[in-house]
């Protein structure tokens, strides 16, 4: 150490190096102090990284959490409309069916196609009621008379000479169309001492054919309820 | 010379610095304490010139000890909690205005005892061209 009072080079040397030194330090932190803000992932270290790391960690758990109960909320939401889905079905089920039984619909299937026409004697309603009488009994599904869909609030009344059916006035010769059972019906109206023979005796023109698809229009008017209220 | 030194030392550094990879942001905290021991060191030594009993052994060896404590010593406080670095800067930062309190007495004396020589010599000027 006496060597820096003997040698002033020495001295001056190990001064600059010194300068050196405190000099390149400083400007290397001016560097990583100015370069931070733009690169801050870079010239961080692994445990601050692992910190944030940490807080992403937590945040994507609270997310997938949210996420969790959001799914687990739709699939409730979908059971619930599932729910409601099937009791609209079956709703939707139920209305076709009393549509259908009312007669507003209209309808395609296998029957058998009447006509009676007047013959000596004039075809009345009251033939009609009869026949309609008979057509139940033998379990028809659908009627119509000339189009007329017959439903359960179908009246058949003589007016003049023509037949009133849905307010519409028909006159002869009445195509009457009924789905059902063939069997049944043709049985039923041919019988001995059935309805055809008893009309074809009194003097009107019947003939009975089976056909495998008739189509009956729906009964287009609307059934005007007011005067009965439903009972619980 | 030695001034020579001292530029040529700042110029080098200065362009090697600049130049120099990045270095991690928490080292860099501790870089800093090391760098305000450093300069607390120069002003120190600048102080005893300034006083005449400069001591080459003493000034470098607290350049670089002081350095090297002031960076362990933060290591320290931040394994303990504890900001150490704030106190040492406060150290590092008070003794360079204490230094430098001295370094400006020393100039400004030096500067006075000049002007009150030549205010001096011109009244003898002065007196003797009148006598």
């Amino acid at each position: 150490m006496k060597k820096f009072k003997k040698g002033k080079i020495t001295m001056t040397i190990i001064i600059g190096i010194m300068c050196f030194i405190l000099v390149y330090v400083m400007f290397m932190q001016f560097r990583v102090v100015d370069e931070t803000n733009l690169t801050s992932l870079k010239t961080k270290r692994e445990s601050e990284l692992r910190e944030e790391l940490d807080n992403w960690q937590s945040k994507y758990e609270d997310t997938s959490n949210q996420l969790e109960q959001a799914k687990a909320n739709l699939e409730e939401y979908k059971n619930k409309i599932d729910d409601s889905q099937s009791a609209s079905e079956l709703l939707d089920k139920e209305l076709k069916q009393a549509e259908l039984n009312l007669g507003k619909t209209d309808v395609k299937g296998a029957g058998v196609v009447i006509t009676l026409e007047d013959g000596d004697v004039a075809v009345d309603a009251e033939d009609l009621i009869k026949l309609m009488n008979e057509l139940k009994r033998a379990e028809a599904e659908a009627i119509s008379v000339n189009d007329q869909r017959v439903t359960n609030l179908t009246e058949f009344a003589d007016v003049d000479s023509y037949i009133v059916v849905n307010g519409t006035r028909l006159s002869s010769p009445f195509t009457i169309q009924v789905i059902g059972n063939q069997k049944y019906l043709e049985s039923g109206l041919t019988a001995k001492g059935g309805y055809v023979d008893s009309q074809i005796s009194d003097g009107k023109k019947v003939s009975l054919a089976e056909n495998n698809d008739i189509t009956i229009l729906k009964y287009s008017g609307e059934f005007e309820i007011e005067d009965s209220i439903k009972i619980k | 010379m030695v001034f020579i030194a001292i530029l040529i030392g700042c110029i080098i550094g200065a362009i090697l610095g600049i130049n120099s990879p990045l270095i991690p942001y928490t080292v860099s905290g501790y870089l800093a304490i090391g760098i305000m021991a450093a300069l607390d060191s120069v002003f120190g030594g600048i102080k005893s010139v300034v006083e005449k009993n400069f001591d080459m052994k003493v000034f470098v060896s607290g350049f670089f000890v002081n350095s090297i404590t002031a960076v362990l010593l933060t290591y320290l406080g931040n394994k303990l909690n504890v900001d150490i670095a704030l106190a040492a800067i406060v150290v590092f930062v008070g003794r360079i205005f204490i230094d430098l309190a001295i370094i400006r007495r020393y100039y400004i004396e030096k500067w006075t005892d000049w002007a009150k020589k030549r205010k001096e010599e011109k009244q003898n000027n002065a007196k003797n061209e009148t006598n």
